[in-house]
């Protein structure tokens, strides 16, 4: 009966109760596109730095830190068997080192980052370093981004003079050949990197054997003397800069429901007040005032309800429309945030859910916060429409 | 005589701009089964007052009243919901109809809060919407009637569970002459088929003509009680 007569009362508002319902549902939509939007934007950096950089971990060498370029020439090992021996799609050796490179008469301090050719475990476009032998020729090969072609001014085929440091501390300066710009989906290995052979990069600086980390498909056991990082270490930088954004997210979704619960409040305050001789009418036919609060509480359920329809019929074409085209952000390039040109949504069923959930359960508060002032109510007064002014 | 409703000395204070305003003072009174009485008297004489207290809508400040024997003093504001839904019809003068609600549901509505949906409902509401002339509006919705028709569905609203006391407040205020005696013979005629307890508050005296039994009311207190012999005088 309750039910029936908040039904009939929530039919009876009419645009009022849609408009209420579409902003709470707008809220829904928002609130769970922010989240499944910063889901596949962390999915597909994810993504991107495991297929390009971190694999499923990495052995490192004891305090290499990849932020530290002055000491990656100390922080070197040479390949335990255990690594060595894994075949080629199950890890990737790579020795990095600092090098100045001269383009066009001007210093640039570069990552030089060496690689084995034949690995297949990171999906990288270096297949043009392939065609060259083991020893380094004369005007060594090596492939750039187009960020850092962009950046240093290369273009493929371009000679120029790089300079680095060997083990022993010597310096030395070869003329390298840009090979090939690729395209990179990770700007942190395009940015100030310049990719060369790992057999090259050890003939140059006396580094037989040497890496500074062995990426890998997973763990593969302990080794001595060198540290294992998880993935989840790797990307903790990543991972705490979308932190961030969630964060932001949350604010912006707190002005929402804001937003959408003040409608709500501001229409249950307006029923009350108009529709105090019905609740005084209901109180003399003997209903009692928390059956009376409930009809109220019951509208305000409607209303979410409503709100979970529209927030299906609307989001839903919404969503796949999206899904389609995806996020332009290409203006990210620029930034060191490993993520190609569209971001698409990456929907959690709990997320989605718990995001409904939260938003009913915020509209049934606030259809209840006004009302819960009834159970007080004189009844001789609300007959005649004075126990709220 | 048996008695349905008892009131010792009652007395209602209302606090009204930091000033206690007495709106009844050491009221006795009784209300035998099926009168058919009113309270009469000028705006402000306490009439309204006193059907609520009846009514248990609102509790005196001093004094009892007792329906059958029962306390209406003991009882908390769930209990006095429970003994207005079971036995009291209340007729506002405003009708005070749920505006959501068409004919049909807004006399149901008194029999679903009293014993939930039951198969013989639709024979009842039927029966009494006969007795009250409006077997053809029983789909429309309050706007769409008129005042007497109205106050026709809230008399029907008032009887459908077959109360033992219809309180009726002004229920001729707002109607025209014709309406009103119309609805005055409608309940009088009730008054004889239901085994209910008629008492108005009015200043009509239309409304004279037809009660069994007068309570004057001035400045809160009662200045006459006078009963209709059977010469059809005041006495």
């Amino acid at each position: 009966m309750i039910l029936e007569i908040a039904w009939k009362n929530f039919y009876r508002q009419g645009v009022r109760g849609l408009l209420n319902a579409c902003v709470t549902a707008f809220a829904m939509i928002a609130l769970i596109f922010m989240l499944s939007l910063l889901n596949g934007f962390q999915a597909q950096a994810t993504r991107n730095m495991v297929a390009t950089d971190m694999a499923g971990g990495q052995y490192r060498a004891p305090n290499f830190d990849i932020l530290t370029p002055t000491d990656w020439e100390d922080r070197t090992f040479s390949v335990p068997n255990l690594l060595h021996s894994l075949s080629a799609s199950d890890k990737a050796e790579v020795l990095v080192q600092q090098g100045l490179l001269f383009p066009n008469r001007r210093i640039y301090p570069v990552q030089l980052r060496g690689i084995e050719t034949r690995q297949s475990l990171l999906d990288l476009p270096l297949s043009k370093l392939k065609v060259y032998g083991s020893h380094p020729p004369d005007v060594i090969p090596v492939i750039v981004g187009t960020r850092m072609a962009k950046k240093a001014h290369l273009t493929k085929g371009t000679t120029l003079v790089l300079k680095w440091r060997d083990k022993r501390n010597v310096v030395d300066a070869r003329n390298v050949l840009v090979a090939d710009v690729v395209s990179f989906v990770n700007p942190r290995v395009d940015e100030g990197v310049v990719w060369i052979r790992l057999d090259h990069l050890r003939a140059m600086t006396t580094r037989p054997g040497e890496v500074s980390w062995v990426a890998v498909k997973k763990f593969v056991g302990t080794v001595d003397g060198v540290k294992f990082h998880t993935l989840d270490i790797l990307i903790a930088d990543l991972m705490a800069l979308l932190e961030q954004d969630r964060r932001n997210s949350r604010i912006l979704w707190v002005i929402l429901m804001f937003l959408a619960g003040t409608s709500v409040l501001n229409t249950q305050i307006l029923n009350i007040f108009k529709r105090q001789k019905e609740i005084g009418t209901l109180m003399a036919l003997g209903m009692k005032a928390n059956q009376v609060v409930r009809i109220f509480v019951m509208e305000g359920s409607l209303s979410a309800f409503g709100a979970v329809i529209l927030g299906l019929v609307f989001g839903v074409p919404f969503i796949r429309w999206f899904q389609n085209i995806g996020l332009d952000v290409s203006y990210l390039s620029d930034s060191t945030i490993p993520v190609s040109e569209r971001i698409f949504l990456d929907m959690h069923f709990w997320e989605v859910a718990s995001s409904i959930i939260m938003v009913v359960l915020i509209m049934v508060f606030v259809a209840w916060w006004p009302v819960r002032k009834i159970t007080r109510l004189d009844p001789t007064l609300a007959l005649r429409g004075r126990a709220i002014t | 005589m048996e008695t349905l409703v008892h009131l010792y000395k009652i007395t209602k204070v209302y606090r009204v701009g930091g000033k206690d305003f007495t709106a009844l003072q050491s009221i006795n009174l009784t209300i035998e089964p099926k009168s058919f009485m009113s309270f009469v008297g000028p705006s402000g004489s306490g009439k309204t007052t006193l059907l609520n207290l009846i009514g248990g809508l609102d509790t005196p400040t001093t004094g009892d009243i007792k329906f059958h024997g029962s306390s209406l003093g003991n009882m908390t504001s769930d209990e006095r919901a429970l003994y207005r839904r079971e036995n009291i019809g209340f007729v506002f003068q405003s009708y005070n109809l749920l505006p959501v609600y068409n004919v049909y549901d807004n006399i149901l509505l008194p029999l679903l809060l009293a014993n939930g949906k039951n198969s013989n409902d639709h024979d009842r509401v039927m029966s009494i919407v006969e007795q009250v002339g409006l077997l053809n509006q029983v789909k429309k919705k309050p706007s769409e009637l008129s005042g007497g028709q109205c106050q026709r569905v809230a008399i029907a609203r008032a009887l459908v569970k077959e109360p033992r006391l219809v309180l009726a407040d002004e229920p001729t205020a707002n109607l025209d002459k014709e309406n009103s005696y119309q609805i005055l013979e409608l309940m009088l005629d009730l008054n004889k088929n239901f085994n209910a307890a008629f008492v108005f508050s009015t200043h009509d005296e239309k409304v004279t003509k037809f009660i069994r039994r007068e309570v004057g009311l001035e400045d809160g207190y009662v200045k006459w009680d006078k009963i209709r012999n059977d010469a059809g005088e005041f006495e």
